[in-house]
This record gives structure tokens, sequence and C-alpha cells, in this order.
């Protein structure tokens, strides 16, 4: 069984934070529709194209791959009869997912105040940086500005260096789990009340929620936490360690966390006890703690001598809290995430065979899946306003040939 | 004060990873168990605490993650406390661990024994790396699992080790997403009648903020390189986090018709100023692309730029950047966090009464929420982190346990 077969969610918007977060619907069987047009095409499907791109605006592999399992129709905002349909579908559907800057909607006269006045049980969430309301309202920008706006940067990185922030523009990927959080839980509440809502997510807010702990410290106590590389104030030794290069010169890391005394006896253990570390005054995170630099060095010493991943698993075989450091390209090997079919392929029309990657949640009775390929634009245009809209072959043929549906 | 989750009973039996998962429900109206061994949650034992008084009602990274519950002790490894523990599963809808693969199964809680107990129950299950397969046995925390998604592999300076953020977004990022399921789990519920058993793996959860490259390797070949607070492009290597005078800021120089307008409005404002070269303002904006920049080019604009910024305070740029929409943002620390007007605006802060101690600020709700009944969608921090124990006799009276047995169970160290 799907969790959201039968329902149906209009999206509208761009990029990875909207559309990522409908993803989890529509692996779960949910029929989700996309709003787009050539003319102001979604930016992910633009990013690499060129006038000579094969396949056009449907041949972008990042588009393909945050977008599996959708529906696209076309539908031209910028005409008056594009947001006549677009409303249709608006007031048609189960719930409206939008992540156009604020005004966007209203200037349309999409907004949740003006589609409740003709349903009151609309379920909508509107994504942006900054929220709906306040000063910076209007300030645009990407998860680059989200993630320094919401402290990330700062907290990540050298304290020797500039902040660098985790890799990805965190706030992007915040969000979408965020918005689908909030959305189900509106549509569980409209289900059992039969009321609707309106959902302001400002991707900055989450992300500053996610960091309670360093917004309560500073309250509390005045503190500014800031970044310490990998090291942790509980765990010592807490870090990432060279090990021998792969065979074709490729960089290897392993990281281990310490987390308190026992598992520092193991560690001296698996080393082989080493003089170095023998020392009595290690033996307590305190002492390690005012030595961390030296502790530190001689690990990376002897990581140095050995391969990442047997040694991670020499270590947990120990007992031992480590894993090697993976890139891209090693996720599609690793054994734990075949396991879990993380990355699935699909057949895309214009890419090809790719893969596409699931969500983190296995659920036993209604696992989520991926069925078809990222639509190209306007692929299920006259599906979905023929056949499941409703739409007459007179009206449709109409709006075709004024350029609406394009 | 109701919610969308309103009517939900959650029992939380989370460590520190979980913690936040539970939270999440709470602020959406679940009513939330914590439920911690009689000597208390490990995080409670972890600094930093409030007034650096090392006391377990004044550990911060248990404070802030646990607003939103009511909490109990019980230790559900002794027969009698797993006893307890099922029957408060009976009147539950939700149960959240974090404990690894089949430890709950020892205690006589695994899943099998939760269903039998409530078949409606949704048991969610949050560990490093999954229910199963060849890893499910291993150790895991916040930089283990960052270190075998793809992502630690990418953050950080070209010359030093892979780097993590100094909090763990593991535990946010997968926190969110154990919420979101149980969520989905619910909403299954009203069309099966029956609860299910969730699987969430953290490192699983952290190769999504990859935000598709991972999934792009086949065709790119791109294993991911870190560039510190550089950007890679395909001929130039361009500046992403500039120094600033009193801290650094976040500006890119890459074109698209998103961006662009902020370039020529950076421009116009360093020329205000007298810090736009000749060269600079004839730019023709409209070709510019950055992917075509050499790096000569590359570096002659950042060196104007960087000079720019260097002469200018976050604040002083930032309140530029939202005039004129810039697209600028500072590195902020908590304290311009703490000042920020757009946040106040929104009421975004709240005031949390901790009894017995004081008021603490909190961040509040993670969305506003609008509809025609306020009270029954309300979303936000619903009461502070419940002291140790502050709930264990209002909620176990709720499965028959009197004061007298309270206290032998007390005695018992079962509660």
């Amino acid at each position: 069984m799907d969790v959201f077969a039968g329902t149906t969610i209009l999206e509208l918007g761009a990029g990875a934070a909207g559309p990522v977060a409908m993803r989890y619907f529509a692996d779960c069987g949910a029929t989700v529709i996309r709003i787009e047009s050539k003319a102001r095409p979604d930016f992910l499907r633009t990013l690499k194209l060129t006038p000579n791109t094969p396949g056009g605006l449907d041949a972008a592999e990042h588009f393909a791959v945050l977008n599996v399992n959708k529906l696209s129709v076309a539908l031209n905002l910028s005409m008056p009869e594009g947001v006549a349909v677009a409303k249709r579908l608006a007031l048609w559907a189960d719930a409206v997912a939008e992540n156009f800057a604020p005004g966007a909607m209203k200037k349309w006269g999409l907004d949740y105040a003006t589609l409740a006045c003709e349903r009151a049980d609309l379920v909508m969430i509107s994504t942006c940086l900054n929220g709906a309301t306040g000063p910076h309202r209007a300030y645009p920008g990407f998860g680059g500005q989200g993630s320094a706006l919401s402290g990330f940067n700062h907290l990540t990185g050298w304290p020797d260096r500039e902040p660098v922030g985790p890799y990805g523009t965190i706030t992007d990927s915040l969000s979408p789990r965020y918005s689908a959080l909030l959305l189900a839980s509106a549509l569980l509440h409209r289900r059992r009340t039969g009321q609707g809502q309106h959902i302001d997510l400002s991707q900055v807010e989450g992300g500053l929620v996610c960091l309670s702990e360093a917004l309560v410290t500073f309250a509390a106590n005045g503190e500014v936490l800031g970044r310490i590389g990998n090291r942790a104030r509980h765990a010592v030794p807490h870090g990432v360690f060279r090990c021998r290069d792969a065979a074709d010169g490729r960089e290897r890391w392993i990281a281990i966390a310490i987390h308190d005394d026992a598992d520092w006896r193991k560690l001296v253990a698996a080393m082989g006890d080493p003089a170095w570390a023998t020392d009595a005054s290690l033996a307590a995170v305190a002492g390690r703690q005012t030595r961390i630099g030296e502790v530190e060095c001689h690990l990376d010493g002897w990581t140095r001598e050995h391969d990442a991943r047997p040694l991670a698993e020499r270590l947990q075989a120990a007992g031992l809290d480590a894993a090697p450091v993976l890139d891209l390209g090693d996720l599609h090997d690793d054994p734990q995430l075949a396991h879990r079919r993380h990355f699935r392929e699909v057949e895309h029309p214009v890419i090809g065979r790719h893969p596409a990657e699931m969500n983190a949640i296995g659920f036993s009775e209604t696992p989520a899946d991926i069925r078809t390929a990222a639509p190209k634009l306007g692929q299920h245009t006259a599906h979905v306003l023929r056949e499941l809209l409703g739409m007459s072959a007179d009206e449709y043929a109409s709006l075709e040939q004024k350029g609406v549906l394009a | 004060m109701r919610g969308n989750l309103h009517g939900i009973r959650v029992l939380d039996l989370t460590s520190e990873a979980g913690h936040f998962a539970a939270k999440l429900l709470g602020d959406l109206g679940a009513d939330v168990v914590k439920v911690e061994p009689p000597g208390g949650d490990p995080a409670r034992r972890r600094g930093p605490f409030w007034g650096h008084v090392d006391d377990r009602e004044r550990s911060l990274v248990w404070l802030a993650y646990n607003t939103s519950k009511r909490g109990i002790t019980l230790d559900v490894t002794k027969p009698r406390g797993r006893d307890l523990l099922l029957d408060l599963v009976a009147r539950a809808d939700v149960v959240l661990e974090t404990q690894a693969p089949g430890a709950l199964a020892t205690s006589g809680l695994g899943w099998d024994a939760l269903r039998a107990k409530n078949p409606r129950v949704v048991l969610c299950s949050l560990t490093p790396w999954g229910q199963s397969g060849p890893y499910a046995g291993w150790r895991g925390s916040d930089l283990t699992v960052i270190a075998m998604s793809g992502n630690l592999h990418c953050t950080g300076d070209p010359d030093r080790a892979p780097v993590r953020c100094s909090l763990p977004v593991a535990h946010y990022h997968a926190s969110i997403e154990a919420a979101l399921g149980v969520t989905f789990a619910l909403v299954a519920r009203e069309q099966t009648g029956r609860g299910q058993h969730l699987d969430v793996a953290m490192q699983a959860a952290m190769i999504m903020p990859n935000m598709a490259t991972a999934s792009m390797f086949k065709t790119t070949g791109n294993r991911g390189a870190r560039a510190g607070a550089f950007f890679r492009q395909p001929k130039s290597v361009q500046r992403e986090i500039w120094p600033c005078k009193d801290g650094w800021v976040s500006f890119a120089l890459r074109g698209g018709p998103a961006r662009v307008p902020g370039l020529v409005a950076m421009v116009k404002l360093m020329d205000e100023h007298g810090m736009a070269s000749e060269t600079l303002k004839a730019t023709d904006w409209k070709a510019y692309n950055h992917n075509l920049l050499s790096q000569a080019e590359v570096d002659a604009l950042s060196a104007e730029f960087g000079a720019f910024f260097a002469s200018k305070t976050m604040t002083e740029l930032f309140t530029a950047a939202v005039e004129r929409n810039l697209m600028l943002a500072p590195a902020n620390t908590a304290r311009e966090i703490a000042a920020s007007e757009q946040l106040a605006f929104r009421e975004f802060f709240v005031e949390v009464e901790n009894p017995g101690r004081e008021r603490l600020r909190y961040p509040g709700a993670f969305a506003k929420i609008t509809s025609s009944d306020p009270a029954a969608t309300a979303i936000g921090i619903r009461r502070p982190a419940p002291r140790l124990g502050e709930h264990t006799a209002e909620i176990l009276g709720e499965v028959g346990v009197t004061e007298a047995m309270l206290i032998e169970l007390h005695h018992a160290r079962v509660c």
C-alpha cells in the first residue's frame, strides 16, 4: 500500500528546497504535479544548458535526480489564461506547495488568502529563505546565504581559518524535510478535523531551530559556540586522520570517535600498546584533552600506515566508533547503502538509465520506491488537464493554440 | 493549544541523536513522554551548563532539545519496568528509539512485542546505519555517519582533513527525517488501522544534503572535493566566503538571471564608495558567464570585491544587501542571530519558564501556521524540558500505579 495513494499535490517553484520536499510524497504514491514553463524554466534544468545540448531542457540530470516520480504540466503563468488554469488545479488538488519568493503567488492571485476564499479546507505550504513576513522577506537568496545567516557556516571549519559551511548548502537540505513533516501533519489534521491551513516555512528559521544548542547556550551564558575542526568537547580524540593513499593516488582518511575512557583503552590495545599511548596521564579524558595536539599527531602517524576501510573494520571489530571517509563515488560501492537499495536506477527518455536516491526511511508496511523518471517539461500536460482535471477537448485545444500550455 | 498532531501520544526512548525528533512532534502538538533511565538521560551530564553550574537540570544540550515533552523515569531493562512500558505502549501511538539494532528486543520490547501489545503503534528506530545489513552492528555517531555519506569528504579546506560542523548536523537531519516518517506512518494508519516499524538510518539521511551530486557521480565522474571558502568552476576557483572588517560574508561571483542583478547592484554600491574601478564598471553583465572566466579574470574581480568587503562590517554589508538585493549574507554567530530584526519581527524567539531556575530565551516554532482555527493548528514550544522524573507519578498513574506502588518502584530502582 502507498501512504499517499490518491493524494494529489500541486507543486510550483524551482531548485532543490521545494522539489525535494515533494519527492517524499511522490515516492510514497502521491500524484505530484509540477507546474513549469518553457518561458521561465526551473534553473536546475538550465545549469549546464547550451544551445547545443541534445534534449535541451529535458537533459538536465540534476533536475532528473530530484524530480523522479513526478508529473509535469507546462503552463505559462505570464498569461492570464495560464494563471486561471493553475488556479483550477490548486483548488482541485489536495495540497499546494510552492517555493517562490514571497509575493509571487499573490501577484497571480494564487496566494493562500485568495484561494482559501474559494476552498476553506485548502492545505498549502510556502517555503522561502526568510519567511513570508518581516523586513527581510523580500531578500533574495539561495542556500549559500541560508547557511551563512542561520549560523552553520560560522560553526563549520577550522578555528584558525575561514568558516566554510557543510557541503551542499545545508538549509536547502534541512528545509525539504521540515516541509514534508509539516505538510504531512497538515494533511493528517485535515483528515481528522476538515480544517485547512497555510504553512510559512523560513529556511533560516528551520536551520536555527536545529541549532538550538548554540542559541540556548548564548542566551544562558552569553557564550558564542564556534568552529573547532573535528574535535568534540567531551570525546577525545575525535577526528579525521590520514590513511594510506588509494592505489590510484586518491587521499584516504578515517574518522575515529573515542567517546570515553573505555574506548580509549580499546584503541590503545588496537594500536598494539605503543609507549606514547600507555602513558597513564592519557587514561582519563581530561588528560587527553590537555595534550590533544600530541595525541592527534601520534594517532595520525599510526593511521597513515593503514588502509582506511580495513582499519575501520578492525576498529569496529574491537568495539570502536570508526569509519572510512567515503567520496561521492565510493557511496555506490558501499555495502550498507547497497543493502538498503539507497540508489535505485530509473530509465529516463533523454538521459538514459541513471541512479536516483531514496529517502532514509525504511517503511515496513508502506515502502517508498522510484517508479518513473523525472518528467520532460510538459510531458503530462494533456493527461493532467484532460483526464485528471476533466478539461474539454475544445478548451484544451484553444489554450494550446494561444500558447498557454508551453 | 492543540496542534496538527493533537491527541497523538509519543513515547520517547531516544538518546541524544533522537531527542530532536520527539521535540519536533511535541512542537506540532503531540503529547510526548520522555522516558529516561532512573539516573537520567546521559545528555543531562553534558556541558555546557546553564550558569556553568554542573547540574542535571542545567545541561544546555538537554534543555535545548527536550522542550515540549513531559518526562518520566523507568528502567525498561528490568522486568517490571518493561511491563509498565508495555502498558504505556498500549495507550500510545508512537514509540521512538535509538538503541543498537536488536537491543530493545533483548529487553522484551522489540517490534513484535510492541505490535502484539498495540497493533496501531508506530515504532520508529533511528540508528547510525539501519536495522539490517553488513554494518548494522557497527557503532556510529555524527562524525562517522557523515564520514560515510560523502558529505565529510567534500567539506573543509583542501590542504587539511575533511571537517564536520562542530554541532551534530546528522542528528538534526535524521531527526527531522524520523519525525516525518512517523507522520507519514500516522497518515497510513488512518487507512489501514495498523502501525508499522520505521527503520531510519543516519548515514542514508546524510546523503541527500549532497544535493544530487552523489547520484550524478555515475555520469559526471565527480567524486567531490574540498574547496574551503571557495567554489570550484570548470575553469577557475572563486571565493565564496570573504573576510570583512569584523567577520565573514558569503557572496558568489556566479551569474545567471537570478544572480546578475545582485552583482550589478553590488558594483553600484562599490562605486558610491569610490571603490569600483573603471574596468569593473565597464563590465558587460548581460554577457557575464562565471563558467567562462579564466582564473586571472576571477582574481582581478576578486581583488576589487575583496577590498570593498574588507572595508565594511558584517552589519554594514548585510544592511546594504537587504536594501539593495545584493545576495550577500553574513556568516552569523549566535550573537548576530539573537539581534536579528527579521527574527524579532516574526517573534521567532520565545521565553521559556524553567521552574526553579529562570526564564531562558529559545528559538521558537520551526514554521508559522495560519488557519481559521489557530488554537487547533498551533506550533511551537509547549513546555520546558522536563526535570528528572517530573511527570512519573501522573503518567504511571494512567496505567494504575498508585502512590504506594510508586514508592516501592523507586525503592527497587525501577523508576
